[in-house]
């Protein structure tokens, strides 16, 4: 398939999964119902407008809970693809994702404690302990200024492994324990606006850097040796994970530990455009929002009334699904 | 143009180059050659940016050392050793790396190599030989005025190494030519200058008429010996009677 036609298709996927996820429900609402509600909350949120009809019936559902829920599934599709991108040129390592500089162990303390001590600041600890994480795998890893990617990599997975202790004991002592179990796997039942607003800012800093970059992240490939075609690898290793940082700690904080997201995306991506992050980069983000957005959807209705957390969701789904590409296109039945 | 080199180089307290120190101009092929550990590809790293090393490396008495890698990719251009390449990328996107913050031209660099009507192919499909031929296009996407090459010819057939040697022949009149050997046959034929490496030192340099079997014996251990026949001057080695490495 040309460049053209895969992102045309992605594009109208992405309108698809979330038109659906705004249209599709626990609760069985009619298309007219959504659309009014729709219409409604747009014309109060311009300014100066006055409405001149009543408010319909259901826009509690619509635009309060279900339209910010699947926005924010999108945007967190977005930012943690295109993170699992940049991870993956950064150890050079296609089975990198945005995790691994240590961001889920950190959030998962952060938030363990959060449920046990402070309720009301689950996602600011979850944040915070994130960035104290990367920090601190990021600090165990210089080396006279360098951030060798082995000794990342390495690092990140140790800490990994000494914070899934620390959060397993809060899990098995604590009261609230059930609550940090769902967090860990994330889900978009608490999403409202404000965290759209929040995310949008984040992606409005983190994706164009990404976009802007993609010579960058091509020669990142090569590590070391890219000095020498021009890039100072030691700078923009540093910027990449200051990116991937943000745009992984944020959604993470708000919305969980969602796995699989951020490696399958990017390895969906390659299969379709290749891995010239040109077109590497934005693929994968539209990927990764649409199969976030179809999680949701799955998670929110397939044991209606209530909901499994999505994590549960993109690992079952995706990963088969993942497993098919691969034997596909190692049969020789996708080509770029 | 002259590039001249004074280097040295430790990894913590292991000290891996000593004072190497020569210079090089057009118009001449110079093999690096040494045994194992010698510290030929270090070498190569130091005067490409790869490695910090202490030091100087002037070309036309520029700092090369103290440029910006932008700036330093429009001088130097390195062909690090050949392994099999992990990513799909076409021989067009692979050589355009080398353009994208020096500004030469793709379809020069593949013509040059004689690839130029593969540029849609995957780099993963191609032979050693060519994979070998797209990484020193890419290099000359650079449009350098310097060009370093670790080991070009390893893992390749005769023919494959034959048409890398020559292709190198070709540029040395418009690019300061430097690569490391490891096949001495190969750097007899076809270098004019060597420069022998032992231990983290320099221990010889010279034009390659001025090479002898002893100085090879003095650094390798092996019996060396020079044939001349009519595809011109070969070298025959044999195992002297104390072996480097016993099984």
């Amino acid at each position: 398939m040309r460049g053209r036609t895969v992102f045309t298709l992605l594009l109208l996927l992405s309108a698809i999964s979330l038109f659906a996820g705004v249209y599709i429900g626990s609760v069985s609402l009619s298309p007219s119902d959504v659309t009014s509600s729709i219409v409604y909350g747009i014309e109060r949120s311009l300014p100066g407008f006055s409405v001149p009809h009543a408010k319909p019936r259901f826009f509690i559902i619509v635009w309060e809970l279900r339209l910010p829920r699947v926005l924010m599934a999108y945007l967190v599709g977005l930012s943690l693809a295109s993170a699992g991108v940049a991870s993956q040129a950064l150890f050079k390592n296609p089975m990198a994702d945005p995790y691994l500089l240590g961001i889920s162990g950190g959030a998962g303390v952060g938030a363990a404690v959060g449920f046990e001590y402070f309720p009301s600041h689950v996602s600011l600890l979850a944040f915070a302990f994130s960035l104290l994480a990367v920090y601190t795998v990021y600090s165990i890893s210089k080396v006279n200024g360098r951030i060798p990617v082995d000794t990342l990599l390495l690092s990140g997975v140790a800490f990994g492994f000494m914070a899934g202790a620390v959060t397993s004991y809060f899990v098995s002592i604590g009261k609230n324990s059930h609550l940090t179990y769902m967090w860990l796997m994330g889900s978009f039942s608490a999403s409202g606006w404000g965290d759209v607003a929040e995310l949008s800012l984040v992606l409005a800093l983190g994706l164009p850097f990404f976009l802007w970059k993609w010579r960058e992240l091509n020669l990142l490939l090569f590590g070391e040796e890219s000095v020498t075609l021009g890039l100072n690898v030691q700078r923009f290793r540093k910027e990449v994970i200051f990116f991937v940082t943000l745009l992984t700690s944020v959604p993470v904080a708000s919305a969980g530990i969602i796995g699989f997201v951020g490696l399958i995306s990017p390895h969906i991506a390659r299969l379709l455009v290749g891995p010239n992050h040109r077109r590497l980069t934005p693929a994968a983000a539209l990927v990764g929002g649409s199969l976030m957005v179809a999680a949701d959807l799955v998670a929110r209705t397939v044991a209606r009334p209530t909901e499994i957390p999505v994590g549960i969701v993109t690992a079952m789904l995706g990963g088969p699904f993942f497993l098919y590409l691969l034997r596909k296109h190692k049969r020789g039945e996708l080509r770029r | 143009m002259k590039l001249s080199v004074n280097v040295s180089f430790s990894y913590g307290s292991r000290r891996v180059l000593r004072d190497v120190a020569f210079s090089a101009e057009r118009g001449e092929l110079i093999a690096v050659i040494g045994p194992n550990g010698a510290g030929k590809s270090t070498l190569l790293k130091c005067i490409s940016g790869i490695l910090k090393p202490e030091g100087r490396v002037e070309l036309d008495s520029l700092d090369v050392l103290s440029l910006s890698p932008r700036e330093r990719a429009r001088l130097i251009a390195y062909v690090p050793q050949s392994s099999y390449p992990e990513f799909n990328f076409t021989v067009r996107e692979f050589v355009e790396m080398g353009t994208y913050f020096t500004g030469g031209s793709v379809d020069e660099a593949l013509a040059k190599v004689g690839m130029l009507e593969r540029g849609g192919e995957s780099i993963m499909k191609l032979s050693g030989g060519e994979y070998q031929l797209v990484m020193i296009a890419r290099a000359l996407a650079q449009n350098p005025r310097v060009m370093l090459l670790d080991e070009p010819t390893s893992h390749l057939d005769i023919n494959h190494a034959l048409s890398v040697m020559e292709l190198l022949s070709s540029l040395k009149e418009e690019k300061i030519l430097i690569t490391v050997l490891h096949d001495l046959d190969l750097a007899i034929r076809y270098a004019d200058r060597v420069i022998i490496l032992s231990s983290g030192r320099k221990v010889w340099e010279g034009s390659v008429g001025e090479l002898t079997p002893k100085i090879l014996e003095g650094v390798y251990g092996s019996r060396f010996e020079f044939v001349e026949g009519k595809l011109g001057r070969g070298l025959i080695a044999a195992l002297d009677s104390k072996p480097l490495n016993p099984l």
